[in-house]
């Protein structure tokens, strides 16, 4: 979760410049709701290790509030993010937690969060070069961090989707690869479970 | 006569060489006297390692000139600081914006990374001790399975751990200031602001300096206030305060001299209608102006402004002696010669010159710099003015050439109706009065020698420095704990003593953090702890890396590589290697290197209240090699110091006096000081019956009053017929004037220059009210009454 923070912390300090093309497209396209749940599949390949690491879990979008990352498998881990805080939970135990008070970037690490899960490339522009396509089924972008020295560190972010965010991938230049698949996304607010609800 | 001559062609001599070295420094130097007011301060010179903590703090303060540029949100914030921005980028010779270098920024952990397995923060350091290895294998595994970790830090495998990453975190918590866009971002008061540091290229305290920065920083205000109306823009630096306070003392010189000048002036042409006195006691100051002015030049080779302030008060003493000579040149009979005159004028004029010359020794026997100007630059004023008024004068004022004025004549009758001390029941009574009322006055009088006394900073200002380092949480540069030992390790691991027990003070909430080099550099003595925990608790085998490799299907092989990876980052870090780094440069300022054969430090606070400041000192007690250095508190203890000793030095000048007079005036020496001492004590007690505390200043003028005061006792002792109105008009005449002078003064907006004023006030007032009471009446003279 340091790490985590530490990569955007750096992040956010790139500069704005000019949209890229297909980002009006893709914007029409996302549906864009008030909340979003759904599963996702992760793989994590990394660097000096023979097997990749499967994990997955449950996740929710929330528009206004943030962010839950909750991680079912191998082991229940979850992250909060929130306007005021991020907070890591391993099993039950507060592992960590983040005030926005202490940490000022805490808020602008959850909005970079918030837009790439929810595919609001509008809001990414500021940090990332779009490429990509989009056609009737779905798009395709790659985004590259606009500073070399953060293109360096960070690599690639491609994402696929159509209403929603599908499909994250993540090519770090460390050689670590992780690559993320959405599944049985549902919104309104019956989409969160209610144990999701409480930490809320 | 013909000595005389050569007395007034010699003293012309001496004024045309004055006159030339005036021209060359106006005209040709372009002298501008020094506003510093640390310049006013003793040279500490017991401590050579504290002395050179503080001026080295000081330094690193002194040049910076922060500002931040505020909205409600971060595109106005921005859109504002850009305005700002753009009008110092005109003039980069004057303020260097502290511009945000990229490749700084991404490669600042590059230089850490050999030695990351020994970095960590103190909490991870106290996890190591006592966490079970269960704990770090689930953390490890944790950060394992998370998305988006490590883009930064390098790979999982570089940190499993996340120990390095926790000591970067805490040393980002260090500052709440944040890049953000290519801008350094801080949150506060419900806004967002950009900080901007600025450099200033040219010396703070000088005044063509202050001229230009003032008037830019108020334009680039400006500029914000028009890009987005509702920024709020918050600056402050060392050259805001010395140009607020060189203002302030550049207006009080011109109203307090020219103030004093009218007087003079309509004084003099009141008293003797005529306008020649005038030139001549005009002269007489401006000589002895520009005399002290030369001399204080070629012995400092600076003029402190707050000497020219006080120098502007030496008008009202300077004429005393024209005067006196003037007022015996109207009353003396018109055949009488003046060399003559001034003959029998001469004791009377060389002992009030004496007792003012001693009044104002005792200001430079003060440790202050600043005082030690003053009273040389006075008394030098004194003397050339005197001189003037020997040499000159009795060779253009002759006999008959002056008329007493109408306010002269009815003032100086007032003379013969005026009380005299008598042995009888009123003046008892009323003496006994006074001792009473004096002595409950004195007997409350209290003490206050806060530093706030030296400078007056407007309102404004420290609004400002509040808000900023409330919103920076920035270290107070004159508060900090100086760490010395004989070598670099031992003031490492000193401080990392010391920083135990303000951890503690931190979980009490009575600091909100602190900056040390050890921060950054732990000592060797630590690092190689942290390598042992590591191995120990995290690498062993059958430790959490084992475990790790267990659940992620990884062989030994694995472990064994990790290990060696991790181990290969375990090289320690030494001081001398950190500060080559980029990293080290905010921070280099707290490492004062060898300094007189032993290795010293700072430690620097943040979030420190006033009412705290006691408490840091025991913190330090039983530390060895640490001690607290509060130079406020040093600088009012200096100044409360100071304010005992002068108050003996105005008594031994009072008992130096006294034997000066004693020579010519034998029994009557009490009645020429007598009033000037009474004056003194009811000053005081007039101070202590109307709340105000006893300052180092109020003594400073005390010890003025004493020469100026000394001067009307011996005018009238000079004169002790009430028939001769002589003295008596020189004391008006120079008591009035000396009371515009102060009086003015006493409206200065610097605490310590209206104490002072208010005491030579009061101080003058009453000598002249009661030093006629003390004439004792001759014999000859009450038979013809």
């Amino acid at each position: 979760m340091k790490r985590f923070f530490l990569g955007f912390c750096i992040a956010v300090t790139a500069i704005a410049a000019q949209a890229a093309a297909p980002v009006a497209r893709i914007q029409s396209m996302l549906a864009k709701p008030s909340m979003l749940c759904g599963r996702f599949d992760q793989t994590k390949q990394l660097a000096g290790m023979k097997k990749p690491l499967l994990s997955n879990g449950r996740f929710c979008v929330v528009a206004g509030k943030g962010v839950l990352w909750r991680t079912l498998q191998p082991f229940p881990d979850t992250l909060r993010l929130t306007r005021d805080e991020i907070v890591h939970y391993q099993g039950d135990r507060v592992a960590n937690r983040l005030d926005a008070k202490t940490e000022p970037t805490v808020r602008m690490i959850n909005s970079v969060l918030f837009s790439l899960l929810s595919g609001d490339l509008s809001q990414l522009d500021a940090l990332f070069e779009t490429e990509g396509t989009a056609d009737a089924n779905g798009w395709h972008v790659v985004l590259k961090a606009r500073k070399p020295e953060l293109a360096k560190a960070i690599g690639a972010i491609t994402l696929e989707g159509k209403a929603y965010v599908r499909n994250i991938t993540i090519d770090e230049a460390s050689g670590d690869r992780t690559a993320i698949v959405f599944s049985d996304m549902k919104t309104g607010d019956a989409a969160m479970l209610p144990e999701e609800a409480a930490l809320f | 006569m013909i000595r005389h001559k050569r007395l007034a062609l010699a003293w012309t001599l001496v004024v045309a060489l004055l006159l030339a070295h005036q021209a060359y420094l106006w005209l040709g130097q372009r002298i501008a006297p020094d506003t510093d007011i640390l310049a006013l301060l003793p040279v500490q010179q017991r401590d050579p390692v504290l002395q050179q903590s503080f001026t080295h703090m000081v330094e690193a303060s002194q040049q910076r000139v922060v500002v931040l540029v505020g909205a409600d949100d971060w595109d106005s914030a921005k859109r504002a600081a850009d305005a700002y921005g753009a009008v110092l980028a005109h003039t980069p010779s004057l303020l260097q914006a502290t511009t945000l270098n990229e490749q700084t920024q991404a490669d600042w952990l590059a230089p850490f990374r050999g030695h990351s397995l020994l970095l960590m923060s103190a909490a991870q350091e106290r996890q190591l001790q006592d966490k079970p290895a269960q704990f770090w294998a689930d953390s490890a595994l944790s950060a394992l399975y998370q998305p988006f970790s490590g883009p930064k830090l390098g790979a999982w495998r570089d940190d499993p751990f996340g120990l390095f990453a926790g000591w970067v975190q805490e040393r980002a918590q260090e500052t709440p200031v944040r890049p953000r866009d290519g801008h350094l971002f801080v949150e506060g008061e419900g806004k967002q602001y950009v900080l901007l540091p600025l450099t200033l290229k040219v010396p703070a305290f000088s005044i063509d300096a202050q001229r230009e920065v003032v008037p830019l920083l108020a334009q680039a205000a400006e500029a914000a206030r028009k890009a987005v109306p509702q920024a709020d823009v918050i600056a402050t630096g060392v050259v805001l305060h010395a140009a607020a306070a060189g203002e302030q003392a550049g207006d009080e010189v011109s109203t307090i001299g020219i103030g004093s000048l009218i007087g003079i002036v309509l004084l003099t042409w009141f008293s003797f209608r005529s306008i020649k006195p005038i030139a001549l006691i005009l002269l007489s100051i401006a000589i002895g102006c520009a005399g002290a002015l030369s001399v204080c030049w070629l012995l400092f080779g600076r003029v402190h402004l707050l000497t020219l302030v006080f120098g502007a008060s030496l008008i009202g003493v300077a004429q005393d002696y024209g005067i006196y000579f003037l007022c015996n040149r109207l009353n003396a009979d018109a055949r009488l010669d003046s060399v003559a005159l001034l003959k029998r004028l001469l004791p009377g004029l060389t002992l009030t010159l004496l007792a003012a010359v001693i009044g104002y020794a005792g200001l430079a026997l003060t440790p202050f710099p600043g005082l030690q100007q003053m009273a040389v630059f006075s008394a030098l004023g004194l003397v050339f003015a005197w001189l003037t008024v020997v040499s000159w004068f009795p060779a253009v004022v002759h006999g008959g050439s002056l008329k007493s004025g109408a306010l002269s004549q009815r003032y100086g009758a007032l003379l013969s109706r005026w009380p005299r001390l008598t042995l009888n029941k009123a003046t008892i009574g009323f003496c006994t009065a006074f001792v009473v009322l004096a002595a409950i006055g004195c007997a409350r009088l209290g003490a206050n020698d806060d530093i706030r006394l030296l400078q007056n900073p407007p309102a404004h200002l420290i609004r400002d420095q509040v808000r900023l380092s409330k919103l920076l949480d920035a270290p107070t540069p004159v508060q900090f704990f100086l760490v010395r030992g004989a070598s670099a390790e031992v003031v490492l691991q000193r401080e990392e003593l010391l920083k135990q027990r303000l951890d503690q003070l931190i979980a009490q909430h009575k600091l909100s953090g602190y900056q040390a080099m050890s921060n950054w550099v732990p000592s060797l003595q630590t690092q190689d702890k942290r390598r042992a925990l590591v191995e120990q608790k995290l690498l062993k085998d059958g430790g959490p890396l084992s475990e790790l490799a267990a659940k992620t299907g990884e062989d030994a092989g694995w472990v064994e590589a990790t290990r060696a990876h991790l181990l290969q980052n375990a090289a320690p870090l030494t001081v001398d290697a950190f500060l080559q780094t980029p990293a080290s440069e905010p921070w280099r300022h707290l490492w004062l290197g060898p300094v007189d054969g032993v290795t010293a430090s700072i430690v620097a606070l943040r979030g420190l209240r006033n009412a705290d400041l006691p408490l840091m000192a025991q913190t330090a007690g039983g530390l060895q090699g640490v001690q607290w250095v509060d130079k406020v508190g040093e600088i009012s203890s200096v100044l409360g110091h100071y304010r005992e000793t002068m108050a003996w030095v105005v008594t031994a000048a009072y008992v130096l006096v006294f034997v000066l007079l004693f020579a010519r005036y034998r029994g009557r020496t009490w009645r020429v000081l007598a009033p000037t001492a009474a004056a003194s004590i009811a000053t005081l007690a007039l101070l202590s019956w109307s709340g105000q505390d006893l300052q180092l200043f109020h003594v400073l003028a005390l010890m003025l009053l004493l020469g100026v005061g000394v001067d009307y006792g011996i005018f009238m002792q000079e004169h002790p017929s009430r028939l001769d109105t002589t003295p008596w008009l020189t004391v008006g005449l120079s008591a009035a004037n000396t009371i515009l002078s102060f009086g003015l003064l006493a409206l200065s907006h610097t605490p310590a220059l209206r104490a002072f004023g208010l005491t030579m006030l009061v101080g003058i007032a009453l000598v002249w009210v009661i030093v006629p009471c003390f004439q004792k009446g001759s014999a000859e003279h009450e038979a013809q009454h």
